[in-house]
């Protein structure tokens, strides 16, 4: 064995490579402050483990994007948790990312001889940027589509190239296959490969520098950096109090934490009294191997650890499938990207040449402010300017995302985006199911064929504007000036019988906004004053003629809806205007197969018709079109397809899963 | 503030007071570092192995049962049809309704009954092609001959002749061919259904 051992390392030297790399010295001894960097490789060589695998399943084109990614997270056995390490840990990469670049700036690790090192570190900080950026849209999902879709029209805008930047970048002028094939290639290809060379470079210069050996801890050092640190997030936050309009809503409890928590550290470190400059560590020197490793590779489980933390507790979200004429209200960028968005706001930013300075010309003098760092930081001055700069620019970081955030936690439409956003991804899960897979021409076809979904929202579009739903607009926000008949559970008996109500048909719940409330069947049903009995037995035979979903025919069976005829044909002298079960038809809307699926079809194809209200139509649309005067036909606004899909939707009729 | 300290350097190789104690916890240090550094590289790789060993636990989409002619349509000599088969299938996520799924030769009896052959080879699953009634069904990759009534002829490496399929009998009274397709393991000799 040792023969062969021996062998192996003559001819490929990995003994003293592995050697090489396992004793290196520790200047000081292993110490839990030199992790971050070790903890950091270890994210990316997670996310490159869990990204080969889901590449194998993955699949970059628009019809598939989003089909192969559902498939990932709810059919593959274990790929919710392939998704979910790989997600997490991006997340969590990112916050590691930054400390590795605070913790190089404190320990002026960027000084002399190290410069170059520095340099590629920060080229990895924009490449790993750019990986999360591209990794983004891949699941081709609503959430993905509409942040890129910002991001790039954002490359667009540098001056004189912008455009064909963005085309090149987004592989035409349009979003489609090969904004992912390219995308797909970038995140998975090209930047990764960018990624291994630079960090190549990267480890090999940082060992041939060895560790930047931190500063014995001393309690006047750390107090020194806290209370700068303090001094310059409480000029911020007063700045954010002092300059944000509207300070009821905004509390910047993420960047008051932060401010809180730096003070309770200073605290901390004045209390603990006497001067202890005299070093409280061991100077003797540590092993890379074990002393170091060991440290690191309780990091790195803690890491791990959290990434599982959040892939139980949070899940990974997969939002419905990219579409470019679903205006999506919560669209956001990732978090990491949240200041740069919240910045785009200000005014100081507005139109053309503001969007110009602010998405391209302020991240460029910061970048630059970064990289001429180790040039400023030569000198003990110009160090301490850097660390002010790298506080300002995470304080800002900080404050601007904490605003975002805040933001968005009190504006009701992007909350109300990412409720539907979920309720839609839901029922979509569901509809492939019933469907028992996904069509070839993707999965969004399921939505635009499915009553729940796109009902709601041609509702929204064409009716809410005067027929509120349950006091909404069909999709969840408050329904504005409704000026027509509410129409949840139309055609249910409860409905029908508050109809029959004189009062409640002459309130703003029925008639009260329309000339209707005013009419001849509002006089009549004065006059005719229904008894509570008499309404549940008439409201019992008109929903019979509905049918809705969830009908059931009534106690008294067959004999009691018949007996609503009766009383409609006699009694109430309904006939007189209302065609009734096929006879009589008169000036009022025909009653036979009231508010069945034909029924209404036909009513919001043309209440015009003289089955219905005729020419006493008040303001209701002919929605596939009404024969004018002239003889000619004037084209409705919607196709048979979408008021079918309408009434699919009131009359509650989607596909169920136990169906 | 670089790492040149010789003098701290050569502290480190001082050896400790208590060898004993020094090795005993660097003994540990080495068991918890690798055994942590093994189980947290383990979670990636083997949820991702999870993943992709998947496939081998699920079951195939079974037979199909399918009409494919008229009986009438056969050829009334008892020489070979190619049909194709057409049929829903489901490929990871997407739902074909109409996907091509394999071909089968029909083949009328003299007793008025059909027999169905998966035109798939038995020996390694190349396209097997109907020569003449006198030579027979020919693979063309590995230059192999089975006999009308699917045996195997000669030359032939096909470990077994051609897959029969099931032909429902009922259903051929009324004149209707309906068949159940079904691919098979090739190369061995067993006719196992995938």
């Amino acid at each position: 064995m040792k023969r062969l051992l021996d062998w192996i390392d003559d001819r490929t030297g990995i003994a003293s490579l592995t050697r090489e790399a396992l004793f290196e010295r520790v200047p000081g001894g292993a110490r839990w402050r030199y992790v971050w960097g070790s903890t950091l490789s270890f994210a990316i060589m997670v996310q490159f483990i869990t990204g080969i695998f889901l590449w194998m399943a993955y699949s970059p084109s628009a019809t598939t994007a989003w089909e192969s990614v559902y498939y990932i997270q709810n059919e593959m056995s274990y790929g919710w948790l392939l998704r979910g390490i790989h997600h997490w840990t991006a997340q969590i990469m990112v916050i590691l990312l930054l400390l590795h670049l605070v913790q190089v700036v404190i320990d002026s690790a960027y000084r002399a001889p190290r410069e170059f090192n520095f340099w590629f570190g920060v080229i990895l900080l924009f490449i790993t940027l750019a990986i999360s950026l591209t990794g983004y849209l891949l699941p081709w999902d609503q959430k993905g589509f509409w942040a890129t879709k910002v991001a790039t029209n954002l490359a667009g805008i540098v001056p004189f190239i912008g455009d064909d930047i963005q085309k090149v970048i987004i592989g035409g002028s349009d979003y489609g296959h090969h904004t992912l094939t390219r995308f797909f290639a970038l995140h998975a290809g090209v930047l990764p490969g960018a990624l291994v060379a630079l960090i190549v470079v990267h480890i090999y210069l940082f060992r041939r520098h060895g560790i930047t050996e931190a500063k014995p801890a001393t309690r006047a050092g750390a107090l020194y950096y806290w209370s700068l640190l303090g001094v310059v997030f409480g000029t911020l936050t007063a700045l954010a109090f002092a300059f944000e309009e509207n300070t009821k809503q905004w509390v910047p409890k993420i960047v008051c934490g932060v401010f809180l928590a730096i003070l309770i550290r200073i605290g901390f470190l004045i209390r603990s009294g006497k001067d202890d400059d005299s070093a409280t560590r061991p100077k003797r020197d540590g092993m890379f191997w074990p002393d170091q490793i060991l440290k690191d590779a309780i990091a790195c489980a803690a890491v791990m650890g959290a990434v599982l933390f959040f892939v139980f507790w949070k899940g990974t979200e997969l939002t419905p499938p990219a579409d470019p004429s679903q205006p999506y209200n919560a669209a956001r960028p990732d978090w990491y990207f949240m200041s740069l968005f919240q910045m785009l706001k200000f005014s100081a930013f507005e139109g053309a040449f503001g969007l110009l300075i602010g998405a391209i010309f302020v991240p460029s003098i910061l970048v630059t402010a970064i990289f001429i760092m180790p040039l400023m930081g030569q000198s003990k001055k110009g160090h301490w300017i850097n660390v002010v700069m790298l506080y300002s620019l995470i304080g800002g970081f900080v404050i601007l995302t904490a605003m975002g955030f805040n933001h968005d936690a009190n504006d009701e439409e992007y909350k109300q985006g990412v409720l539907n956003a979920h309720a839609e991804a839901e029922r979509l899960n569901e509809l492939i199911d019933i469907n028992g897979g996904i069509p070839p021409e993707g999965a969004l076809t399921l939505l635009y064929k499915d009553p729940k979904i796109r009902g709601a929202r041609l509702y929204a579009a064409n009716c809410a504007s005067c027929h509120p739903y349950g006091g909404e607009d069909g999709l969840g926000a408050k329904a504005k000036d409704p000026s027509a008949p509410d129409l949840k559970g139309v055609g249910s008996k409860k409905w029908i019988a508050g109809l029959l109500d004189h009062n409640r048909y002459v309130s703003e719940e029925y008639f009260g906004k329309t000339k209707f409330s005013k009419g001849k069947m509002a006089r009549h049903l004065k006059d005719i004053d229904m008894l509570p009995e008499d309404i549940e037995v008439v409201s019992a035979a008109l929903a019979s003629e509905a049918k809705v979903y969830g009908y059931s025919l009534p106690e008294g069976g067959q004999d009691f809806i018949d007996s609503g005829f009766d009383l409609m044909f006699e009694d109430f002298e309904c006939a007189d205007c209302h065609g009734i079960q096929g006879e009589d038809e008169g000036s009022g809307p025909s009653l036979t197969g009231y508010m069945s699926r034909d029924w209404m079809i036909d009513f919001i194809g043309d209440p015009t018709h003289e089955k219905f209200y005729g020419k006493k139509n008040d303001r209701m649309p002919s929605f596939l079109g009404a024969k004018q005067e002239d003889g000619t036909m004037k084209a409705g606004e919607l196709s048979r397809k979408e008021v079918e899909l309408i009434v699919g939707w009131l009359r509650e009729e989607w596909p169920r899963a136990s169906e | 503030m670089t790492a040149e300290k010789p003098e701290e350097n050569q502290a480190a190789k001082t050896p400790s007071d208590q060898p004993d104690e020094t090795a005993r916890r660097e003994f540990i240090a080495k068991a918890v570092s690798v055994f942590a550094g093994g189980a947290i590289v383990s979670v990636p790789i083997g949820v991702g192995v999870a993943t992709l060993l998947g496939p081998a636990f699920k079951e195939g989409q079974g037979g199909i049962k399918i009409r494919l002619a008229a009986l009438e349509d056969l050829p009334g000599d008892g020489s070979p049809k190619l049909y194709q088969v057409v049929a829903e299938r489901k490929d990871a996520w997407t739902k074909y309704p109409q996907k091509p799924i394999g071909s089968v030769f029909l083949q009328k009896l003299e007793d008025g009954g059909v027999i169905a052959f998966n035109s798939s080879c038995p020996h390694a699953g190349c396209s097997v092609g109907f020569k003449s009634k006198e030579v027979g069904y020919y693979c063309p990759c590995h230059e192999s001959i089975f006999l009308l009534d699917g045996s195997r002829g000669d030359p032939c490496v096909s470990p077994r002749g051609l897959d029969s399929l099931e032909v429902d009998k009922e259903k051929l009274l009324n004149g209707d061919v309906w068949v159940t397709f079904q691919n098979f393991a090739a190369g061995i000799e067993g006719k196992k259904a995938i």
